[in-house]
């Protein structure tokens, strides 16, 4: 097999660049999909001393099959510590202990921010969307957050129409302003087009790499905002061996990771 | 004192119209069984409250039994967005519900400091969003910011919460209410112990001496309690760890019902108001989808060492 093998789909790309982005010994805070499997890809690859926990209330779970949800049954039987809300999402997230933390988001925007509430006016919601749930205090709190969206213009705005979620809400210093700790707040959109990440300075979003098959020129077209390209852009490294073995023979033998290209993915 | 009742009596006697209450469960332990019996009893003009709401808090928006809802998230998991309650606030049907809402992080900590007997709780999630912009009937009661007087940083309060009753659902209680839960716990414990008064449903009922035998397991004790109801098969289409699990595929009926007002409609004849109680529905779902499916849903045992508490 070599290095980085040709057959690959887009969610399994997407799954080893957020996994790329875990180092060892990081506490993880993780949904589902995605961010499950990045977290496991380097768990089994080169963090071995990552830990994921689950709002919900589990550390360390052991599913035997991936978790279609945070509440998932599979996470209960072997993991090293059940507890609930008050645990994970107060003592262990609000009491700083959490390093990365995943999220998707119906809408993200050029600083990162997430609407999870409401398309529209909220009084008059064109459409009403779930909430925040464990998103806004994950964003607030989780030192490094990883956020994964479609890349299109419906998913990707300018400015998000509701901030569920904050990633550097209206740019430089506003984090700071509002109590949220130093250097904390998204470092990625890993998108099925791109990898971008935020400007040291200015909190915007620009392209670092665009996955293969894709082009500076497509993902600006895509992007409703002026996007920023990295001096150095480059194209997105595609899965390796070794990730791509671990991802379908121990992660996903059944291949769930499928359902995301009919979600868009592709 | 024996607390032991139906689900009927206690929903009767313990809930009434214009209530607030507290349901526990996180995909797990949902208390169907009561959530059920509070439709077919048409109980209005609820307030509602959990951490993560699913299809059990869809169906009594749709049911018409909600007025308003201190929520955080509401949705049907895998199968996508929450039809009845997008239904209430996009179209009003059967009528537009108030919402309140707050974060994983913040509720939780709002019915721990009303468990707690604290008026208030700092969180330090929400600042900065436009969850700050938005309350309905709380008001400018939502939350306040203050700068800190310890160290001058903004710093947000959220109120404390103490709903009337709160409903839970657990592996098993004794008859007096010592309720005992394991696995994952959502935020049922605090929200439990925050409420005046609390309905413990359970799968089984144990004797009190079953209890002693693992007391770190209770979570909420016998005094808080006002009703215990045993309930097997109570939390479906949801979990109950060691019982049964979680129910897809009529998750998935669900969803495709209450996609339209009529398939709502159906599934409310079918599934509550035409059952008189828990048994009743667990019999009609063995003679609909076969005792196979029944069986298939059942947990295997997997035990480890049996604990010990004696010195």
């Amino acid at each position: 097999m070599s290095t980085h093998p040709d057959s690959y789909i887009k969610p399994e790309l997407m799954a080893c660049c957020g996994a790329r982005e875990i180092r060892d010994r990081d506490i993880v805070i993780v949904g589902t999909g995605f961010p499950t499997m990045s977290a496991n890809i380097a768990r089994h690859t080169h963090a071995p001393g990552a830990r994921m926990m689950q709002e919900s209330g589990v550390f360390d779970a052991q599913p035997a099959r991936p978790a279609l949800s945070v509440g998932d049954p599979c996470l209960n039987p072997g993991a090293a510590m059940i507890g609930g809300l008050i645990e994970v999402m107060g003592m262990f997230l609000q009491g700083g202990w959490v390093d990365v933390g995943f999220l998707a988001g119906s809408q993200v925007d050029k600083y990162g921010n997430i609407n999870t509430t409401v398309i529209g006016d909220y009084a008059n919601p064109k459409s009403r969307l779930p909430g925040s749930g464990g998103a806004n205090p994950i964003g607030a709190l989780a030192k490094r957050v990883l956020i994964i969206a479609l890349h299109n213009a419906r998913t990707l705005a300018e400015r998000v129409d509701f901030i569920t979620t904050p990633g550097y809400l209206d740019g430089p210093g506003a984090r700071e302003r509002w109590g949220l700790r130093e250097n904390t707040g998204p470092q990625v959109i890993i998108t099925n087009k791109a990898i971008m990440r935020f400007d040291r300075e200015s909190k915007e979003a620009y392209l670092e790499s665009y996955h293969p098959g894709s082009s500076v020129e497509e993902v600006t077209r895509l992007t409703p905002w002026k996007l920023m390209v990295s001096k150095e852009v480059r194209e997105t490294e595609p899965p390796r061996a070794e990730e791509l073995r671990v991802l379908r023979e121990v992660l996903d033998p059944l291949g769930m990771i499928k359902i995301y290209e009919k979600r868009g993915y592709v | 004192m024996d607390k032991v009742m139906s689900t009927a009596d206690a929903v009767g006697k313990f809930i009434g119209d214009g209530d607030f209450v507290f349901m526990g469960g996180y995909i797990c332990r949902p208390p169907f069984a009561a959530i059920h019996e509070i439709i077919r009893q048409k109980k209005r003009d609820l307030t509602i409250t959990r951490s993560n709401a699913a299809d059990d808090f869809d169906m009594l928006i749709g049911a018409g039994c909600v007025k308003r809802f201190i929520s955080t998230f509401i949705s049907l998991g895998l199968y996508g967005l929450a039809r009845c309650y997008r239904r209430s606030i996009e179209k009003g049907i059967p009528h537009k519900i108030e919402i309140e809402e707050y974060t994983n992080l913040s509720l939780p900590l709002m019915l721990m400091a009303g468990a707690l007997g604290m008026p208030f709780v700092p969180v330090k999630d929400m600042a900065g969003t436009d969850l700050m912009n938005v309350s309905s009937f709380m008001g400018d009661g939502k939350y306040k910011m203050i700068e800190s007087p310890f160290d001058r940083s903004p710093v947000m309060l959220a109120p404390a919460l103490r709903p009337d009753v709160a409903i839970i659902h657990v592996q098993q209680a004794d008859g007096e209410g010592n309720a005992q839960m394991w696995g994952i716990g959502g935020d049922c414990k605090w929200g439990a112990n925050a409420a005046h008064r609390v309905i413990v449903s359970c799968e089984r009922i144990v004797s009190r001496e079953t209890i002693g035998k693992d007391p770190s397991r209770t979570i909420v004790p016998a005094f808080k309690v006002v009703a215990v109801t045993e309930e097997p098969f109570g939390a479906h289409p949801g979990y109950t760890p060691g019982f049964y699990d979680v129910d897809m595929s009529f998750g998935y009926l669900y969803q495709q019902a209450s996609g339209t007002v009529e398939g709502f409609q159906a599934f409310l004849d079918e599934w509550v108001y035409g059952i008189k109680d828990r048994a009743g529905y667990t019999q009609h779902y063995i003679q609909k989808f076969g005792y196979a499916q029944f069986r298939k849903l059942q947990a295997k045992f997997d035990y480890g060492y049996p604990v010990s508490y004696a010195y």
